[in-house]
């Protein structure tokens, strides 16, 4: 629980600095405007020359630090989600299967979803490993995507590493028959 | 097997998945993956796509408004905004007829203004509300149904996270669907408002009396709401003037329900860490349902099956209208069993399609605003439709005095209003045209 909370929490700090890192390029373009704007050319075109010169304007590459830290934050919130059984999934159905069927659908499921979030993490290292080869970089900044990549992988180990605790727990239930983590109460969303 | 035969049979097992209780973004993913190795006969192609295809997903400018948006309403309701709202409806509307009730409709209103999630809305005016509703004598099924129907204007309101999701699957302009959903959304109030009065009306013993608010007590507290209104214009209206993106508008909302939320007190160290933790679980939940469905869609347009669909529909000679007909009652009917936004992800790839062919007198991209505010509305209905109507459960689940039951009965009122309001804009689109023309 503390590991994937940290990482939620993680991401949340990044999902807050790209809210500022926007914000900040907002305010920078709308001034930049403000100072190429006739009223301070024709009024104080020295001090609106000297800011400019300071670099007021938009911040550069804000596009592609968003996507860069957008990936990481959701890769970050991956584990909480899979931790506390956050995914949607239509439940009326199931709600009438007997006891056993009830619990065996409930592990093969844990055992696929993490199947497939390992399977996820590793291609994604393998996408990262071709990003370095390349040696890739995004347009503006010009900062190599492979990091990006790589902060996400980072993110995508955890997500798989809950994956897999999640199934062996479940597996482990299935065994003994006996209930070790409430069954979740689905996500809001 | 021909890769549209493949592409065919993978609607029957991906809805078996779904029914069996697989969460749904895993069920996509799943039969897009063994979908994809069956008709390419080999892993190459399926492993090749997932190399870069979780990255690019997750990494796009147009999506991360979402967890924007999500985190702006938790924001709105942590800086107190929720009571502000209610309070300056009830103030004007508490002492009529049902007037608490209407109030609280009124409050949800404005706090879909800034708030892109329905059950967020629906559990957030619930607290505030279903306290006072129960203290003026308001039947307790008739309170709980009126804050669950008062949520869906959360997302039929703009800003709205499941319209973002549709403008992104059909690639239109974010800013016309939010100005187009606009007024169905302001009619969906005033429908509920309706709804109010019929009901007390018939059960005259459901609602009890307020005494009248005074005037200047009224003014006093309109005049605190202008929080809810400097955020919604800033937001909407940034967006719409063009004064910046979408995604720049949902940064600078967050930024701003943040910074009121922290000079009302309302955000602290604790409450901050428990709005990434909310944000981190939502967020998460819908960014591998658009995962799933990114990854079955790849499948499906290579089966070709979405175009061979909508030719077939063409070549039978339907009246379009009789398409747009079935396809609402499809959404009303499973709308009652799946959360609205998996419905969008998984539908709109295979309907829209077949709308955008169809001649409706309009041009595409109007008919594409007009059936998304259609989709939109008829699946927010599953929201309070029983028996699974998510933002039924969330409210009842406050109130464990009320029973399920007397909320079904009592919503069926609000759900008849909806059923009209869909048909009043199926038959006119141009009143969802209007502001966007």
């Amino acid at each position: 629980m503390g590991l994937a909370r940290f990482w939620a929490i993680m991401g949340g700090f990044v999902l807050t600095g790209l809210v500022l890192l926007i914000c900040v390029s907002v305010a920078g373009r709308a001034l930049n405007g403000f100072l190429h704007g006739d009223f301070m050319t024709s009024v104080a075109p020295g001090f609106a020359k000297w800011l400019l010169d300071l670099g007021i304007g938009p911040v550069n590459g804000d596009f592609e630090l968003v996507e860069a830290g957008v990936a990481f934050a959701i890769f970050a919130f991956l584990p909480l989600c899979q931790l506390t059984n956050g995914h949607a999934a239509v439940d009326i159905f199931a709600n009438q299967f007997p006891r056993w069927l009830d619990r065996t659908l409930r592990t093969l499921t844990e055992v696929l979803f993490a199947v497939i979030l390992v399977l996820i993490s590793e291609r994604l290292y393998d996408g990262m490993l071709s990003k370095m080869r390349f040696g890739e970089t995004t347009f503006l900044i010009q900062f190599p995507i492979w990091w990006a990549y790589a902060a996400s992988f980072a993110g995508s180990v955890v997500t798989a590493l809950v994956a897999v605790y999640m199934a062996a727990v479940r597996v482990a239930e299935f065994v003994t028959g006996r209930d070790m983590l409430p069954a979740g109460e689905g996500a809001e969303h | 097997m021909s890769s549209l035969e493949i592409g065919l049979y993978s609607f029957p097992a991906l809805l078996a998945l779904v029914f069996l209780r697989v969460p749904i973004g895993l069920a996509m993913f799943v039969t897009g993956l063994v979908g994809l190795i069956l008709v390419t006969d080999s892993t190459n192609m399926a492993f090749s796509r997932l190399k870069n295809e979780t990255f690019s997903t997750f990494s796009s400018y147009s999506l991360s408004i979402v967890p924007m948006f999500l985190l702006m309403g938790y924001f709105a309701t942590l800086g107190g905004m929720s009571s502000a709202l209610f309070k300056a409806a009830e103030g004007f509307l508490g002492h009529r007829k049902g007037g608490v009730a209407m109030a609280a409709i009124g409050a949800c209103a404005g706090f879909g203004a800034i708030c892109g999630s329905s059950l967020a809305t629906a559990a957030t005016m619930g607290r505030v509300a279903l306290p006072e509703l129960r203290q003026y004598g308001y039947a307790g099924g008739f309170s709980t149904a009126t804050l669950a129907a008062g949520g869906t204007l959360g997302i039929l309101i703009p800003p709205s996270v499941v319209l973002v999701i549709y403008a992104i699957l059909t690639e239109q302009n974010i800013a016309k669907l939010f100005l187009a959903a606009f007024i169905p959304g302001i009619m969906a109030a005033i429908g509920y408002v309706i709804a109010i009065s019929i009901y007390v009306r018939v059960f005259p013993g459901s609602a009890g009396i307020r005494p009248p608010v005074p005037m200047g007590e009224r003014f006093r507290a309109l005049f605190a709401v202008w929080p809810v209104l400097l955020v919604f214009i800033a937001v909407v209206g940034g967006i719409y003037g063009g004064v910046f993106t979408p995604t720049e508008g949902a940064a600078v909302g967050a930024l701003g329900t943040g910074i009121i939320a922290l000079v009302n007190g309302g955000l602290n160290w604790r409450t901050l860490l428990e709005s990434f933790t909310v944000t981190a679980r939502t967020t998460a939940m819908i960014f591998f349902i658009v995962l799933g469905a990114a990854f079955y869609n790849g499948f499906l347009a290579l089966t070709q099956v979405p175009q061979e669909l909508s030719n077939w529909v063409v070549s039978q000679g339907y009246s379009p209208w009789t398409v747009l007909a079935i396809i609402l009652v499809f959404y009303l009917i499973f709308g009652c069993l799946m959360d609205s936004l998996s419905m969008i992800l998984l539908t709109i790839p295979i309907f829209f399609p077949v709308i955008s062919v169809l001649d409706f007198g309009m041009t595409e991209e109007q008919v594409a605003i007009w059936f998304g505010i259609l989709v939109l509305i008829v699946v927010e209905v599953g929201l309070i439709t029983p028996p699974v109507g998510m933002n039924l459960f969330v409210i009842n689940a406050m109130d464990r005095a009320t029973k399920m039951i007397d909320t079904y009965k009592a919503v069926m009122f609000f759900v008849a209003t909806d059923i009209v309001r869909v048909i009043i804009l199926v038959m006119f689109p141009s009143i969802t045209l209007f502001l966007i023309s």
